[in-house]
């Protein structure tokens, strides 16, 4: 393996094409053995298509990549593998039916002669102590079994069983929670220290700051920042690299408050459709853009899909207009006022045997009780459509959508269910895969017809979409709607805090139990602004301390009985005047420093009040111990 | 808010290209294939064309053309029939059996939705049940026969009335009736595929399932619909090839679906669903008949023609991938 610092890859001017879409146009990585490197772009800008080119699941038509000083030029991942390149992915190179220990070993298998299973544990055991993780994942369970940070393990455990010197990690936090988060930088921390070469592709600014070395940008398939270190950078200068312009412009006339608060147009009570929706509500109005926040795996998809009868509901109720609606069809959902725009277009929304024109009506047919077609009456709307939506009525003659740019292809997607002027649009995930451009006129086109009176019910697991967009957010954990607040109150960071899986709460849940019983009073996890309290947890152990808001609540200050401390943040214990009651109020972080807000302990008014000084660091030495 | 990015930029500024375009379309290049063999057969020989020899060439598309059609359609949406020669066999048992007991059309009625029923049977099985198609054809094609031999007591039934003969060889314009027939056939189902949501949503189906069901689109109904269409076809084809010979043999059929599926795919039609034209397929027949009837003139052994028509299978799926513009994956 080389020196820490010295140059193990450089890719340079790589080009690659799919179909009419040029993915990579001039892109270059450089990459250095002990230090982590920031691969950034906003999506479609090739940063995974990159990562695929020099872990060898994709070609390159030009360029060249020099790896340890020779010219590298793979043509599968399986050679990759052989040069101590390794991608890991977020689950879908693992074999569900296979133990976490044959995972590890999937490459040995085809090698001839017998496999020793012994030796696999073994090596596997020693792997996984490496990394800290001899306890996290069991060898003999069935990968199908794990979660998703789990699998992510059992992937790098796999880049490390072939001695990779360079491992790629696409996306690697989409779906962790903040401490699995944490627990995985320790383990890139390590790989670092080891000598590997780590590459980190995010979207995520604040994880990109906390562990890389330095910073390469790609913007429309092309390196606009070539190995910055990181230091170099702040968060504004990062978004202009990546976007190639403020971003602020793009979210312009996001201006919350207009929607008609008259009678939500759908009500939904309690909704369940196990596995992944488990207790869902909240109320949609008219002219409203609502957000559903929430980490992959969180039951949002899951939710739209049996709104819109895509999934068999086990129970709940839903009112549309005041009227009980129980789709079990998209077609009920459709002819009662629903679109929904998907969010795997290929998979569920593109027919491409059909036209693009087909396409665009494939609604209205689906919508459509008669025996023909009915095109012919809708000429005259998917015309006026198309200009609404700057589209050229030449492009509905090409015979297949898939050979659009990603961007047009949601396009005519969002025309088809517009033509059906709906009364609800749900939009899952809708500008992914779509260039910056298209993006900034389909939120003008959103907006839009939200100010014509449609509600909208939006996905997005880019919390800045998310919060740009919407008014409002509901915020989904574990299939449960656990929050629901004005998005102006939010920011990415409470975003993500509040999203937190409750599952991996259990053990603060444990820690603020622990502290409510020992004073008898309550415990809470919460973040602060300067008005606001946004609660995480919360435990009451003592009627007399009732606190007045509970897990995933948002409240004023002055609307708990401890406003005084929550105003002053205090280093001691503050005595609310009004309530009279005493709480103390300690900043939390994580063992890498990372804020996770801050843990309040009321006491019961009949105890004495004990030190504080030390309470603190008990405290905060207790949830360290958590994440 | 105009923005033009860079990729609507380049792609506004392709060519027109109409006269590709049309060269793209399966049938075209299948009706050019066509030609090109009726030329050379032609040449070879010159009773060929003789209109004694046309007529012929159509007579002997009928049974197979029929059957060809209910095929397309299931193939559209991505499944397959195996079952439509013994189902042919089974149904053209239970015109035999009816006519002993009711007249014409009543017995063909009987046969029809016999016919139907079954394929009622095996799309409610396979679409359902998301079962694979190839397995529950395979199983009801062995049932179809095994009942046709039992209903009929191992034997041909021949006590058939004369009259049944008039379905075949009643003649309009120079035309027998059969033939009229499949061209009408042909003419609904061009029709029924071309301009109804039945026929778009069978496109649709078989295209992408997942996002005909999230644009609201029946899949469940018109997933099985192409199996009852297949069914009712295979009895009219059976009831047609009883009236013309007068006999029905429990064996009738066999074999049928191996023509049936081969004019789909040399029609151009994709096994993986959603990509094929009824026009295609009865071009895709007629090269199949023509070939029979010209190795028949031109005195080669009938052995030969299964390697024919298997190569030319063989050629016309390889033409297809690489000619076709895209390709899936």
């Amino acid at each position: 393996m080389a020196t820490s610092g010295s140059i193990l890859l450089e890719a340079r001017d790589i080009t690659k094409s799919f179909a009419a879409t040029k993915a990579l146009a001039g892109a270059e990585l450089t990459l250095r053995s002990g230090q982590t490197h920031a691969l950034l772009g906003a999506n479609g800008a090739g940063k995974s298509t990159l990562s695929r080119v020099i872990s060898g699941h994709v070609r390159r038509d030009s360029g060249a990549i020099l790896y340890d000083g020779r010219s590298l030029d793979l043509k599968s991942p399986r050679e990759a593998l052989d040069a101590g390149i390794a991608m890991v992915m977020q689950e879908t190179s693992l074999a569900p039916d296979l133990s976490v220990v044959e995972n590890i070993f999937l490459p040995e298998l085809r090698r001839p002669g017998r496999l020793s299973f012994p030796t696999m544990r073994r090596r596997a055991d020693e792997i996984l102590a490496d990394l800290g993780q001899d306890r996290a994942v069991s060898l003999d369970s069935e990968v199908r079994d794990l979660s998703v940070a789990q699998r992510q393990l059992v992937e790098i455990a796999k880049a490390l069983a072939l001695k990779s010197s360079l491992i790629i990690f696409d996306e690697p936090t989409a779906s962790l929670s903040p401490s699995e988060v944490e627990r995985l930088f320790d383990v890139i921390g390590r790989l670092e220290a080891s000598g590997c070469a780590v590459v980190f592709v995010s979207h995520r600014l604040e994880e990109v700051f906390a562990i890389s070395d330095e910073i390469t940008v790609m913007r429309e398939g092309r390196t606009v920042a070539a190995s910055r270190p990181t230091s170099s950078l702040n968060q504004t200068e990062l978004v202009r690299l990546m976007v190639g312009r403020d971003l602020g412009a793009i979210y312009t006339g996001a201006t919350a408050g207009n929607a008609m608060r008259n009678d939500p147009i759908l009500s939904v009570r309690r909704l369940s459709a196990p596995p992944l929706v488990r207790d869902v509500s909240f109320d949609l109005h008219r002219g409203e853009v609502l957000g559903l926040g929430g980490l992959v795996g969180a039951g949002r998809s899951e939710t739209v899909e049996t709104l819109f009868g895509l999934r068999p509901r086990a129970s709940g109720e839903l009112t549309l207009e005041g009227m009980p609606f129980a789709p079990r069809t998209p077609t009920q959902a459709i002819r009662a006022g629903l679109g929904f725009v998907a969010e795997d277009r290929r998979r569920q929304s593109i027919v491409p045997d059909l036209s693009v024109r087909e396409n665009l009506l494939l609604g209205h047919l689906g919508a459509r009780s008669g025996f023909g077609l009915g095109y012919r009456a809708m000429d005259e709307k998917v015309r006026e459509l198309l200009i609404k939506l700057e589209l050229s009525p030449d492009r509905l003659a090409d015979d297949n959508l898939l050979n659009f740019s990603g961007g047009m292809q949601q396009k005519i997607i969002i025309a088809r269910w517009l033509l059906l002027e709906p009364k609800i649009l749900i939009l899952d995930e809708p500008t992914k895969g779509v260039d910056i451009g298209t993006r900034a006129s389909i939120y003008a086109i959103l907006r839009d017809i939200a100010a014509r009176g449609t509600a909208i019910l939006l996905i997005s697991s880019e919390f800045e979409e998310l919060l740009g967009l919407s008014d409002r957010v509901i915020v989904m954990s574990d299939g449960m709607s656990i929050a629901d607040v004005p998005s102006a109150y939010l920011d990415e960071e409470k975003l993500t805090l509040l999203a937190a899986p409750r599952s991996s709460m259990a053990r603060n849940q444990r820690v603020l139990q622990d502290l409510a019983v020992e004073h008898d009073g309550a415990a809470f996890w919460a973040i602060l602004d300067d008005e606001r309290i946004f609660c995480l947890n919360a435990v009451a152990a003592s009627a007399a301390t009732d606190l007045n808001f509970r897990a995933g609540s948002t409240a004023r200050f002055e609307e708990t009985p401890i406003c005084a401390a929550l105003a002053a943040r205090s280093q001691d214990f503050v005595v609310d005047p009004k309530s009279g009651l005493r709480s103390l109020l300690v900043d939390v972080r994580s063992h890498r420093g990372h804020e996770l807000g801050s843990v309040g302990l009321v006491l019961n008014p009949t105890r004495p009040t004990p030190p504080a000084a030390a309470l603190r660091a008990a405290i905060v030495e207790r949830f360290r111990a958590t994440v | 808010m105009t923005i033009t990015t860079p990729s609507q930029a380049s792609e506004s500024k392709l060519p027109p290209r109409s006269a590709l375009k049309l060269f793209s379309r399966l049938e075209v290049r299948m009706l050019g294939l066509a030609l090109v063999i009726a030329i050379a057969l032609s040449i070879l020989s010159p009773y060929f064309l003789r209109t004694a020899n046309l007529l012929n060439l159509l007579d002997q598309s009928v049974v197979v053309g029929i059957v060809a059609i209910g095929m397309t359609f299931v193939i559209l949406t991505g499944g397959i029939d195996l079952s439509v020669g013994s189902v042919a066999g089974l149904t053209g048992v239970v015109l035999g059996l009816s006519l002993r007991h009711f007249p014409i059309p009543i017995s063909a009625g009987l046969a029809v939705l016999a016919g139907a029923g079954i394929g009622l049977f095996s799309g409610f099985l396979i679409a359902y049940f998301d079962l694979a198609a190839f397995v529950i054809t395979l199983g009801v094609m062995a049932i179809g026969r095994s009942l046709a031999y039992i209903f009929s007591g191992q034997t041909s039934i021949t006590d058939i009335p004369p009259e049944l003969n008039d379905l075949v060889y009643t003649t309009l314009f120079g035309i027998q009736s059969n033939v009229l027939t499949l061209l009408a056939l042909y003419a609904l189902a061009w029709g029924y595929l071309t301009y109804t949501k039945g026929g778009r949503t069978i496109y649709a189906v078989g295209s992408n399932r997942e996002a005909a069901r999230t644009a609201g689109l029946d899949v469940l109904f018109y997933s099985i619909l192409p199996y009852v269409i297949s069914g009712a076809l295979s009895a009219i084809a059976a009831t047609l090839m009883s009236a013309q010979i007068l006999s029905i043999d429990p064996l009738a059929g066999s074999l049928l679906e191996l023509d049936a599926i081969a004019a789909v795919v040399i029609g151009g039609a994709s096994l993986y669903g959603g990509r094929g034209t009824i026009i295609g397929t009865l071009i895709g027949v007629f090269i199949m008949v023509m070939i029979r009837n010209g190795l028949n003139l031109l005195g080669v052994s009938p052995f030969w023609q299964g390697s024919a028509i298997g190569g030319i299978i063989i050629a016309a799926v390889l033409a297809e991938r690489l000619l076709s513009p895209r390709t899936r994956r």
